[in-house]
Protein backbone atom coordinates (compact mmCIF):
# COMPACT_ATOMS: atom_id res chain seq x y z
CA UNK A 1 0.00 0.00 0.00
CA UNK A 2 1.31 3.29 -0.80
CA UNK A 3 1.61 6.48 1.69
CA UNK A 4 -1.32 7.98 -0.26
CA UNK A 5 -3.49 5.36 0.00
CA UNK A 6 -2.70 4.63 3.42
CA UNK A 7 -3.32 8.14 4.25
CA UNK A 8 -6.70 8.00 2.72
CA UNK A 9 -8.08 5.26 4.12
CA UNK A 10 -7.42 6.39 7.59
CA UNK A 11 -9.48 9.30 6.54
CA UNK A 12 -12.15 7.24 5.47
CA UNK A 13 -12.31 5.23 8.62
CA UNK A 14 -12.37 8.75 10.61
CA UNK A 15 -14.88 9.73 8.28
CA UNK A 16 -17.06 7.06 9.20
CA UNK A 17 -16.21 7.15 12.78
CA UNK A 18 -17.66 10.98 12.66
CA UNK A 19 -20.42 10.32 10.56
CA UNK A 20 -21.83 7.11 12.89
CA UNK A 21 -21.61 9.13 15.81
CA UNK A 22 -23.74 11.98 14.29
CA UNK A 23 -26.10 9.78 12.83
CA UNK A 24 -26.72 7.86 16.30
CA UNK A 25 -26.51 11.48 18.27
CA UNK A 26 -29.20 12.40 15.89
CA UNK A 27 -31.57 9.04 16.43
CA UNK A 28 -31.11 9.28 20.31
CA UNK A 29 -32.33 12.83 20.23
CA UNK A 30 -35.72 11.90 18.18
CA UNK A 31 -36.14 9.86 20.79
CA UNK A 32 -34.89 11.51 23.99
CA UNK A 33 -38.66 12.88 24.79
CA UNK A 34 -40.02 9.12 25.48
CA UNK A 35 -37.67 9.02 28.67
CA UNK A 36 -38.91 12.36 30.25
CA UNK A 37 -40.60 11.90 33.28
CA UNK A 38 -44.20 13.44 31.82
CA UNK A 39 -44.45 13.17 28.89
CA UNK A 40 -42.60 9.75 27.96
CA UNK A 41 -42.87 6.07 28.81
CA UNK A 42 -42.93 5.38 32.76
CA UNK A 43 -40.77 2.78 32.72
CA UNK A 44 -37.75 4.62 30.68
CA UNK A 45 -37.96 7.00 32.90
CA UNK A 46 -37.60 4.44 36.15
CA UNK A 47 -34.59 2.84 33.99
CA UNK A 48 -33.57 6.25 33.63
CA UNK A 49 -33.49 6.92 37.08
CA UNK A 50 -31.28 3.78 37.39
CA UNK A 51 -28.50 4.94 35.18
CA UNK A 52 -28.50 8.18 37.10
CA UNK A 53 -27.39 6.53 40.03
CA UNK A 54 -25.31 4.33 38.26
CA UNK A 55 -23.34 7.58 36.53
CA UNK A 56 -24.17 10.10 38.82
CA UNK A 57 -24.49 8.92 42.62
CA UNK A 58 -21.52 6.21 41.75
CA UNK A 59 -19.19 8.71 40.69
CA UNK A 60 -19.65 11.52 43.28
CA UNK A 61 -17.11 10.25 45.86
CA UNK A 62 -14.09 10.11 43.23
CA UNK A 63 -14.43 13.33 41.29
CA UNK A 64 -15.59 15.38 44.57
CA UNK A 65 -12.09 13.59 45.79
CA UNK A 66 -10.47 14.71 42.64
CA UNK A 67 -12.10 17.99 42.91
CA UNK A 68 -10.78 19.12 46.48
CA UNK A 69 -6.79 18.03 45.53
CA UNK A 70 -6.95 19.87 42.42
CA UNK A 71 -8.21 22.78 44.25
CA UNK A 72 -5.26 22.24 46.44
CA UNK A 73 -2.88 21.80 43.98
CA UNK A 74 -4.19 24.88 42.72
CA UNK A 75 -4.06 26.97 45.99
CA UNK A 76 -0.45 25.74 46.51
CA UNK A 77 0.72 26.46 42.78
CA UNK A 78 -0.80 30.24 42.04
CA UNK A 79 0.04 31.02 46.39
CA UNK A 80 3.70 30.31 45.75
CA UNK A 81 3.77 32.81 42.67
CA UNK A 82 1.27 35.10 43.85
CA UNK A 83 3.17 35.83 47.21
CA UNK A 84 6.11 37.78 45.35
CA UNK A 85 3.73 39.92 44.80
CA UNK A 86 1.93 40.17 48.39
CA UNK A 87 -1.21 39.32 47.08
CA UNK A 88 -1.66 35.74 48.29
CA UNK A 89 -5.87 36.67 48.67
CA UNK A 90 -6.30 36.85 45.18
CA UNK A 91 -5.92 32.41 45.08
CA UNK A 92 -9.44 33.31 46.29
CA UNK A 93 -9.80 34.74 42.55
CA UNK A 94 -7.93 32.30 40.85
CA UNK A 95 -10.00 29.26 42.23
CA UNK A 96 -13.25 30.56 41.90
CA UNK A 97 -12.82 31.51 38.08
CA UNK A 98 -10.50 28.41 37.42
CA UNK A 99 -13.13 26.21 38.74
CA UNK A 100 -16.19 27.79 37.82
CA UNK A 101 -14.93 28.07 33.84
CA UNK A 102 -12.49 25.34 33.51
CA UNK A 103 -11.93 22.25 36.43
CA UNK A 104 -14.84 21.72 37.79
CA UNK A 105 -16.37 20.40 34.60
CA UNK A 106 -12.92 18.92 33.41
CA UNK A 107 -11.98 17.00 36.46
CA UNK A 108 -15.68 16.03 36.41
CA UNK A 109 -16.07 14.77 32.95
CA UNK A 110 -12.46 12.67 33.58
CA UNK A 111 -13.77 11.08 36.48
CA UNK A 112 -16.90 10.23 34.80
CA UNK A 113 -15.65 9.28 31.60
CA UNK A 114 -13.13 6.90 33.50
CA UNK A 115 -16.13 4.84 35.01
CA UNK A 116 -19.10 5.60 33.13
CA UNK A 117 -17.69 5.43 29.88
CA UNK A 118 -16.19 1.93 30.03
CA UNK A 119 -19.27 0.76 32.27
CA UNK A 120 -21.45 1.61 29.22
CA UNK A 121 -19.74 0.01 26.26
CA UNK A 122 -19.48 -3.08 28.23
CA UNK A 123 -22.82 -3.10 29.07
CA UNK A 124 -23.77 -2.42 25.57
CA UNK A 125 -21.01 -4.50 24.12
CA UNK A 126 -22.41 -7.42 26.18
CA UNK A 127 -25.86 -7.09 25.23
CA UNK A 128 -24.57 -7.20 21.61
CA UNK A 129 -22.80 -10.39 21.92
CA UNK A 130 -25.58 -12.02 24.07
CA UNK A 131 -27.99 -11.26 21.10
CA UNK A 132 -29.97 -9.06 23.45
CA UNK A 133 -29.75 -6.12 21.21
CA UNK A 134 -31.28 -8.19 18.13
CA UNK A 135 -34.00 -9.50 20.51
CA UNK A 136 -35.14 -6.25 21.50
CA UNK A 137 -35.44 -5.43 17.71
CA UNK A 138 -37.00 -8.67 16.62
CA UNK A 139 -39.33 -7.79 19.83
CA UNK A 140 -40.39 -4.72 18.11
CA UNK A 141 -38.49 -3.00 20.95
CA UNK A 142 -36.34 0.00 19.55
CA UNK A 143 -32.73 -0.55 21.13
CA UNK A 144 -32.46 3.66 21.08
CA UNK A 145 -34.99 3.75 22.92
CA UNK A 146 -34.80 1.33 24.75
CA UNK A 147 -30.84 1.05 26.21
CA UNK A 148 -29.55 3.99 24.85
CA UNK A 149 -31.76 7.27 25.98
CA UNK A 150 -32.01 6.73 29.19
CA UNK A 151 -28.35 6.37 29.59
CA UNK A 152 -28.32 9.80 27.37
CA UNK A 153 -30.81 11.64 30.00
CA UNK A 154 -29.24 10.41 33.00
CA UNK A 155 -25.96 11.71 31.61
CA UNK A 156 -27.35 15.09 30.71
CA UNK A 157 -28.65 15.35 34.23
CA UNK A 158 -25.94 14.21 36.13
CA UNK A 159 -22.81 15.43 34.73
CA UNK A 160 -23.85 19.33 35.34
CA UNK A 161 -24.87 18.05 39.06
CA UNK A 162 -21.84 16.45 39.53
CA UNK A 163 -20.00 19.09 38.32
CA UNK A 164 -21.42 22.26 40.55
CA UNK A 165 -20.77 19.63 43.65
CA UNK A 166 -16.97 19.54 42.33
CA UNK A 167 -16.75 22.96 42.17
CA UNK A 168 -18.06 23.10 44.95
CA UNK A 169 -15.57 20.73 46.32
CA UNK A 170 -12.73 22.45 44.53
CA UNK A 171 -13.58 26.13 46.11
CA UNK A 172 -13.97 24.45 49.40
CA UNK A 173 -10.07 23.23 49.17
CA UNK A 174 -9.16 26.75 48.43
CA UNK A 175 -10.70 27.88 51.89
CA UNK A 176 -9.10 25.11 53.93
CA UNK A 177 -5.52 26.20 52.19
CA UNK A 178 -5.87 30.18 53.16
CA UNK A 179 -7.37 29.19 56.38
CA UNK A 180 -4.17 27.74 57.43
CA UNK A 181 -1.82 30.12 55.27
CA UNK A 182 -3.47 33.39 56.09
CA UNK A 183 -5.96 32.12 59.22
CA UNK A 184 -8.50 33.69 56.93
CA UNK A 185 -12.20 33.00 58.31
CA UNK A 186 -15.08 31.32 56.46
CA UNK A 187 -17.33 34.25 56.35
CA UNK A 188 -14.37 36.43 54.99
CA UNK A 189 -13.70 33.63 52.65
CA UNK A 190 -16.83 33.40 51.15
CA UNK A 191 -17.61 36.87 50.76
CA UNK A 192 -14.55 36.84 48.57
CA UNK A 193 -16.28 34.19 46.75
CA UNK A 194 -19.51 35.79 46.19
CA UNK A 195 -17.65 38.03 44.50
CA UNK A 196 -15.79 36.27 42.25
CA UNK A 197 -18.10 34.14 41.29
CA UNK A 198 -20.61 35.65 38.20
CA UNK A 199 -23.34 34.40 36.32
CA UNK A 200 -21.79 33.82 33.14
CA UNK A 201 -19.08 32.16 34.08
CA UNK A 202 -20.97 29.48 35.69
CA UNK A 203 -23.33 29.22 32.59
CA UNK A 204 -20.25 28.53 30.87
CA UNK A 205 -19.22 26.01 32.93
CA UNK A 206 -22.14 24.28 33.00
CA UNK A 207 -22.63 24.55 29.20
CA UNK A 208 -19.28 22.23 28.64
CA UNK A 209 -20.59 19.74 31.19
CA UNK A 210 -23.42 19.25 29.18
CA UNK A 211 -21.07 18.65 25.97
CA UNK A 212 -18.70 16.86 28.25
CA UNK A 213 -21.73 14.22 28.97
CA UNK A 214 -22.74 13.55 25.62
CA UNK A 215 -19.42 13.01 24.50
CA UNK A 216 -19.05 10.25 27.28
CA UNK A 217 -22.34 8.50 27.25
CA UNK A 218 -22.05 8.77 23.55
CA UNK A 219 -18.70 7.30 22.64
CA UNK A 220 -19.53 4.57 25.08
CA UNK A 221 -22.85 3.25 23.63
CA UNK A 222 -21.13 3.66 20.17
CA UNK A 223 -18.22 1.42 20.80
CA UNK A 224 -20.33 -1.01 22.35
CA UNK A 225 -22.47 -1.32 19.49
CA UNK A 226 -19.70 -1.75 17.53
CA UNK A 227 -18.94 -4.67 19.15
CA UNK A 228 -18.84 -7.68 16.74
CA UNK A 229 -17.60 -11.25 17.52
CA UNK A 230 -16.69 -13.12 21.09
CA UNK A 231 -16.62 -11.58 25.01
CA UNK A 232 -12.51 -10.30 23.89
CA UNK A 233 -14.39 -7.98 22.11
CA UNK A 234 -16.13 -6.45 24.73
CA UNK A 235 -12.79 -5.88 26.71
CA UNK A 236 -11.30 -3.83 23.36
CA UNK A 237 -14.38 -1.90 23.33
CA UNK A 238 -14.26 -0.62 27.21
CA UNK A 239 -10.67 0.41 26.21
CA UNK A 240 -11.36 2.18 23.09
CA UNK A 241 -14.24 3.96 24.94
CA UNK A 242 -12.18 5.62 27.67
CA UNK A 243 -9.51 6.48 25.62
CA UNK A 244 -11.54 8.21 22.81
CA UNK A 245 -14.05 10.02 25.39
CA UNK A 246 -11.07 11.19 27.22
CA UNK A 247 -9.73 12.68 23.75
CA UNK A 248 -12.33 14.35 22.88
CA UNK A 249 -13.15 15.73 25.98
CA UNK A 250 -9.84 17.59 26.07
CA UNK A 251 -10.76 18.29 22.44
CA UNK A 252 -14.21 19.62 22.99
CA UNK A 253 -12.98 21.58 25.73
CA UNK A 254 -10.20 23.69 23.71
CA UNK A 255 -13.21 23.75 21.10
CA UNK A 256 -16.16 25.54 23.54
CA UNK A 257 -13.25 27.73 25.30
CA UNK A 258 -11.49 28.94 21.95
CA UNK A 259 -15.22 29.55 21.14
CA UNK A 260 -16.25 31.31 23.70
CA UNK A 261 -13.27 33.41 23.92
CA UNK A 262 -13.82 34.04 19.61
CA UNK A 263 -17.25 35.59 21.20
CA UNK A 264 -15.67 37.88 23.62
CA UNK A 265 -17.56 36.15 26.22
CA UNK A 266 -14.37 35.31 28.40
CA UNK A 267 -12.40 38.45 29.04
CA UNK A 268 -12.76 39.40 33.00
CA UNK A 269 -15.30 41.55 34.14
CA UNK B 1 -55.47 -5.23 3.04
CA UNK B 2 -54.12 -7.06 -0.50
CA UNK B 3 -51.72 -8.19 2.32
CA UNK B 4 -54.41 -9.60 4.52
CA UNK B 5 -56.80 -11.72 2.11
CA UNK B 6 -53.54 -13.02 0.53
CA UNK B 7 -52.72 -14.75 3.60
CA UNK B 8 -54.67 -17.90 3.28
CA UNK B 9 -53.99 -21.23 5.26
CA UNK B 10 -52.26 -22.74 2.31
CA UNK B 11 -50.09 -20.63 2.11
CA UNK B 12 -46.55 -20.96 3.34
CA UNK B 13 -45.90 -19.22 6.65
CA UNK B 14 -42.79 -18.26 5.52
CA UNK B 15 -41.32 -18.15 1.56
CA UNK B 16 -38.11 -17.81 0.71
CA UNK B 17 -37.12 -17.12 -2.57
CA UNK B 18 -33.93 -16.77 -4.58
CA UNK B 19 -32.26 -14.87 -1.50
CA UNK B 20 -28.30 -14.59 -1.78
CA UNK B 21 -26.00 -13.00 0.03
CA UNK B 22 -22.23 -12.05 0.28
CA UNK B 23 -19.94 -10.40 2.89
CA UNK B 24 -16.05 -9.37 1.58
CA UNK B 25 -16.58 -11.37 -1.97
CA UNK B 26 -17.52 -14.65 -0.05
CA UNK B 27 -20.84 -15.87 -1.27
CA UNK B 28 -22.68 -16.87 2.28
CA UNK B 29 -26.47 -17.50 0.60
CA UNK B 30 -26.19 -18.47 -2.45
CA UNK B 31 -30.25 -19.00 -4.23
CA UNK B 32 -32.01 -19.57 -1.25
CA UNK B 33 -35.34 -20.78 -1.76
CA UNK B 34 -37.63 -22.81 1.37
CA UNK B 35 -40.93 -22.74 2.28
CA UNK B 36 -42.24 -22.83 5.69
CA UNK B 37 -45.55 -24.36 5.56
CA UNK B 38 -48.34 -23.43 8.09
CA UNK B 39 -48.66 -25.90 11.50
CA UNK B 40 -45.13 -27.91 10.48
CA UNK B 41 -41.96 -27.86 12.19
CA UNK B 42 -39.12 -27.29 9.66
CA UNK B 43 -35.50 -27.99 10.75
CA UNK B 44 -32.66 -26.15 8.90
CA UNK B 45 -29.61 -28.35 9.43
CA UNK B 46 -26.39 -27.17 8.81
CA UNK B 47 -22.54 -27.33 10.01
CA UNK B 48 -20.77 -24.17 10.80
CA UNK B 49 -20.52 -21.63 8.63
CA UNK B 50 -22.63 -23.05 6.29
CA UNK B 51 -24.96 -20.08 6.72
CA UNK B 52 -27.71 -20.82 8.26
CA UNK B 53 -27.71 -17.80 11.30
CA UNK B 54 -27.08 -15.50 8.27
CA UNK B 55 -30.06 -16.97 6.50
CA UNK B 56 -31.98 -16.64 10.10
CA UNK B 57 -30.89 -12.85 10.58
CA UNK B 58 -32.78 -12.76 7.15
CA UNK B 59 -36.17 -14.31 7.92
CA UNK B 60 -35.68 -12.12 11.35
CA UNK B 61 -35.19 -9.18 9.04
CA UNK B 62 -32.30 -7.96 10.77
CA UNK B 63 -30.18 -7.76 7.65
CA UNK B 64 -31.46 -7.28 3.83
CA UNK B 65 -30.79 -10.05 1.15
CA UNK B 66 -28.65 -8.70 -2.20
CA UNK B 67 -31.26 -10.30 -3.80
CA UNK B 68 -34.63 -11.97 -3.19
CA UNK B 69 -37.16 -12.15 -1.51
CA UNK B 70 -38.45 -13.49 1.62
CA UNK B 71 -42.52 -13.20 2.67
CA UNK B 72 -43.63 -13.70 5.96
CA UNK B 73 -47.51 -13.63 5.97
CA UNK B 74 -47.82 -12.14 2.63
CA UNK B 75 -45.65 -9.64 3.41
CA UNK B 76 -42.52 -9.04 2.12
CA UNK B 77 -39.83 -7.88 4.58
CA UNK B 78 -37.29 -7.40 2.00
CA UNK B 79 -38.96 -4.19 0.88
CA UNK B 80 -41.60 -3.29 3.23
CA UNK B 81 -41.82 -0.34 5.43
CA UNK B 82 -40.78 -0.10 9.16
CA UNK B 83 -44.46 -0.61 10.61
CA UNK B 84 -44.96 -3.05 8.08
CA UNK B 85 -42.22 -5.26 9.56
CA UNK B 86 -42.94 -3.97 13.05
CA UNK B 87 -46.82 -5.76 12.63
CA UNK B 88 -44.77 -9.01 11.30
CA UNK B 89 -42.82 -9.07 13.91
CA UNK B 90 -45.63 -9.22 16.01
CA UNK B 91 -46.26 -12.38 14.99
CA UNK B 92 -43.61 -14.11 15.68
CA UNK B 93 -41.50 -15.17 18.69
CA UNK B 94 -37.98 -15.76 18.25
CA UNK B 95 -35.78 -17.72 21.02
CA UNK B 96 -31.85 -16.54 20.42
CA UNK B 97 -28.98 -19.23 21.22
CA UNK B 98 -28.09 -18.68 24.60
CA UNK B 99 -31.26 -17.04 25.70
CA UNK B 100 -30.48 -13.29 25.32
CA UNK B 101 -32.63 -12.42 28.55
CA UNK B 102 -32.41 -9.24 29.96
CA UNK B 103 -29.66 -9.71 32.80
CA UNK B 104 -31.08 -7.04 35.27
CA UNK B 105 -34.67 -8.28 34.96
CA UNK B 106 -35.75 -11.36 37.08
CA UNK B 107 -37.11 -14.36 34.61
CA UNK B 108 -41.01 -13.49 35.27
CA UNK B 109 -40.40 -9.64 34.18
CA UNK B 110 -38.59 -10.65 30.91
CA UNK B 111 -41.32 -12.91 29.88
CA UNK B 112 -43.63 -9.77 30.66
CA UNK B 113 -41.31 -7.94 28.90
CA UNK B 114 -42.81 -8.07 25.63
CA UNK B 115 -46.76 -7.85 27.07
CA UNK B 116 -45.67 -4.74 28.90
CA UNK B 117 -44.03 -2.70 26.05
CA UNK B 118 -46.69 -3.86 23.49
CA UNK B 119 -49.97 -4.67 24.66
CA UNK B 120 -52.47 -2.24 26.90
CA UNK B 121 -53.23 -5.51 29.26
CA UNK B 122 -53.41 -4.98 32.80
CA UNK B 123 -50.81 -5.59 34.62
CA UNK B 124 -52.21 -8.55 36.75
CA UNK B 125 -53.22 -9.98 33.43
CA UNK B 126 -50.06 -9.73 32.60
CA UNK B 127 -48.67 -11.28 35.29
CA UNK B 128 -50.89 -14.07 34.83
CA UNK B 129 -50.16 -14.52 31.12
CA UNK B 130 -45.94 -14.44 32.15
CA UNK B 131 -47.21 -17.55 34.67
CA UNK B 132 -48.91 -19.60 32.18
CA UNK B 133 -46.43 -19.09 29.92
CA UNK B 134 -43.60 -20.06 32.50
CA UNK B 135 -45.98 -23.21 33.40
CA UNK B 136 -46.10 -24.51 29.46
CA UNK B 137 -42.28 -24.07 29.77
CA UNK B 138 -41.90 -25.88 32.94
CA UNK B 139 -40.10 -22.94 34.65
CA UNK B 140 -42.74 -21.87 37.32
CA UNK B 141 -40.23 -21.98 39.91
CA UNK B 142 -37.52 -20.08 38.27
CA UNK B 143 -40.01 -16.72 37.92
CA UNK B 144 -38.21 -14.82 40.50
CA UNK B 145 -34.64 -15.57 40.14
CA UNK B 146 -32.14 -13.62 37.31
CA UNK B 147 -30.72 -15.05 34.30
CA UNK B 148 -26.95 -15.39 35.51
CA UNK B 149 -28.62 -18.01 38.04
CA UNK B 150 -30.62 -20.12 35.89
CA UNK B 151 -28.64 -23.06 33.88
CA UNK B 152 -28.25 -23.13 30.23
CA UNK B 153 -31.53 -25.60 29.38
CA UNK B 154 -33.37 -23.01 31.84
CA UNK B 155 -32.51 -20.08 30.36
CA UNK B 156 -33.48 -21.42 26.32
CA UNK B 157 -36.71 -22.49 28.07
CA UNK B 158 -37.32 -18.82 29.61
CA UNK B 159 -36.56 -17.73 26.59
CA UNK B 160 -39.36 -19.92 24.36
CA UNK B 161 -41.66 -18.49 27.07
CA UNK B 162 -40.87 -14.88 26.17
CA UNK B 163 -40.73 -15.87 22.39
CA UNK B 164 -44.26 -17.19 23.19
CA UNK B 165 -45.73 -14.49 25.06
CA UNK B 166 -47.35 -12.49 22.77
CA UNK B 167 -49.41 -15.72 21.06
CA UNK B 168 -47.48 -16.24 17.84
CA UNK B 169 -48.04 -17.71 14.96
CA UNK B 170 -44.45 -18.62 13.61
CA UNK B 171 -41.87 -19.39 16.51
CA UNK B 172 -38.50 -19.45 15.45
CA UNK B 173 -35.72 -21.23 17.17
CA UNK B 174 -31.97 -20.89 17.07
CA UNK B 175 -29.91 -23.81 18.31
CA UNK B 176 -32.40 -24.85 21.07
CA UNK B 177 -30.30 -28.16 22.26
CA UNK B 178 -26.53 -27.06 21.56
CA UNK B 179 -24.61 -26.91 24.50
CA UNK B 180 -26.97 -29.07 26.46
CA UNK B 181 -26.56 -32.60 28.06
CA UNK B 182 -28.97 -35.52 26.57
CA UNK B 183 -31.39 -35.77 29.06
CA UNK B 184 -32.23 -31.77 28.89
CA UNK B 185 -31.93 -31.80 25.21
CA UNK B 186 -34.52 -34.36 25.04
CA UNK B 187 -36.78 -32.38 27.66
CA UNK B 188 -36.22 -29.50 24.98
CA UNK B 189 -37.41 -31.65 21.88
CA UNK B 190 -40.33 -32.92 23.70
CA UNK B 191 -41.31 -28.99 24.87
CA UNK B 192 -40.97 -28.42 20.85
CA UNK B 193 -43.41 -31.17 20.12
CA UNK B 194 -45.73 -29.85 22.74
CA UNK B 195 -46.17 -26.30 21.74
CA UNK B 196 -46.52 -27.71 18.23
CA UNK B 197 -49.73 -29.86 19.50
CA UNK B 198 -50.98 -27.66 21.97
CA UNK B 199 -50.95 -24.01 20.01
CA UNK B 200 -50.78 -25.13 16.13
CA UNK B 201 -47.32 -22.76 16.45
CA UNK B 202 -45.35 -22.85 12.98
CA UNK B 203 -41.84 -23.79 14.10
CA UNK B 204 -38.88 -23.07 12.19
CA UNK B 205 -35.75 -24.68 14.24
CA UNK B 206 -32.01 -23.68 13.13
CA UNK B 207 -29.70 -26.20 14.44
CA UNK B 208 -26.36 -28.95 13.86
CA UNK B 209 -27.83 -31.31 16.11
CA UNK B 210 -28.83 -33.90 14.07
CA UNK B 211 -30.56 -36.66 16.80
CA UNK B 212 -32.85 -33.80 17.94
CA UNK B 213 -33.50 -32.86 14.37
CA UNK B 214 -34.84 -36.03 13.03
CA UNK B 215 -36.99 -36.50 16.01
CA UNK B 216 -39.15 -33.11 16.01
CA UNK B 217 -38.88 -32.38 12.56
CA UNK B 218 -41.48 -32.78 9.93
CA UNK B 219 -39.32 -31.56 7.18
CA UNK B 220 -35.75 -31.25 7.08
CA UNK B 221 -33.76 -28.45 5.19
CA UNK B 222 -29.69 -29.17 4.47
CA UNK B 223 -27.47 -25.91 3.80
CA UNK B 224 -23.95 -26.35 2.87
CA UNK B 225 -21.80 -23.55 1.98
CA UNK B 226 -24.92 -21.12 1.39
CA UNK B 227 -26.78 -23.70 -0.84
CA UNK B 228 -29.61 -25.49 0.17
CA UNK B 229 -28.72 -28.92 -0.98
CA UNK B 230 -31.75 -31.37 0.52
CA UNK B 231 -35.83 -30.30 1.41
CA UNK B 232 -38.03 -33.10 2.28
CA UNK B 233 -40.05 -34.90 5.16
CA UNK B 234 -37.82 -36.30 7.24
CA UNK B 235 -38.64 -40.51 6.42
CA UNK B 236 -37.39 -39.43 3.04
CA UNK B 237 -34.39 -37.31 3.93
CA UNK B 238 -31.84 -39.81 4.68
CA UNK B 239 -32.19 -41.83 1.29
CA UNK B 240 -30.36 -38.14 -0.38
CA UNK B 241 -27.31 -38.97 -2.21
CA UNK B 242 -25.19 -35.73 -1.91
CA UNK B 243 -21.98 -36.84 -0.80
CA UNK B 244 -21.86 -33.54 1.92
CA UNK B 245 -25.21 -34.49 3.30
CA UNK B 246 -24.31 -38.08 3.64
CA UNK B 247 -21.14 -36.81 5.23
CA UNK B 248 -23.18 -34.89 7.69
CA UNK B 249 -25.65 -37.49 8.65
CA UNK B 250 -22.71 -40.21 9.12
CA UNK B 251 -20.42 -37.91 11.10
CA UNK B 252 -17.15 -38.28 8.87
CA UNK B 253 -14.58 -35.88 9.11
CA UNK B 254 -12.72 -33.88 6.36
CA UNK B 255 -10.11 -35.66 5.12
CA UNK B 256 -7.73 -33.01 3.98
CA UNK B 257 -5.63 -31.77 7.55
CA UNK B 258 -4.13 -35.64 8.05
CA UNK B 259 -2.07 -35.32 5.12
CA UNK B 260 -0.95 -32.04 5.64
CA UNK B 261 0.43 -32.54 9.12
CA UNK B 262 2.41 -35.75 8.21
CA UNK B 263 4.10 -33.71 5.53
CA UNK B 264 4.53 -31.08 7.99
CA UNK B 265 6.38 -33.32 10.36
CA UNK B 266 8.25 -35.22 7.87
CA UNK B 267 9.64 -31.69 6.28
CA UNK B 268 10.56 -30.51 10.04
CA UNK B 269 12.16 -33.73 11.02
CA UNK B 270 14.61 -33.55 8.34
CA UNK B 271 12.62 -35.97 5.96
CA UNK B 272 12.79 -36.17 2.22
CA UNK B 273 11.33 -32.32 1.47
CA UNK B 274 14.17 -30.43 3.62
CA UNK B 275 16.20 -29.14 1.05
CA UNK B 276 14.21 -26.93 -0.77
Amino acid sequence: MTLLERVGQAAIVKAEDAGALTMQLWSVLLKLPRVLPIVGGRRRWRSAVGQMFAIGASALPMSGAMALCTGFILALQSASELRRFGAVELVVEVIVIGFTRELGPLVTALSVSGRSASAISAEIGTMVVTEEIDALRVMGLDPVEFTLAPKYLAALITVPCLTILSTLCGIFAGYVFLAFSLDMSLRIYFQAVAEAVILRDVVFGLVKSLVFATIIVHVGCLEGLRVRGGPEAVGHSTTAAVVKSTFLIILADLGTTAIFYLLGWSSTR
Amino acid sequence: MTNQSSARAGDPAISIRGVSMSYGGRRVLDRVDLDVCRGEILVLLGGSGSGKTTLLKHVLGLAKPEAGSITINGVDITCCSQSELSAVRRRIGVAFQDGALFNSMSVEDNVALPLRELTRLADSTIKLVAWMNLIAVGLSDAASLYPPELSGGMRKRASVARAMALDPEILILDEPSAGLDPIVSAGMDELILFLKRSFGVTILVVTHELESAFHIADRVAMLYQGRLIAVDRKEQFARHAHPRLRQFLDRQPDAMPRVAAEEFIASYLGGPRHDY
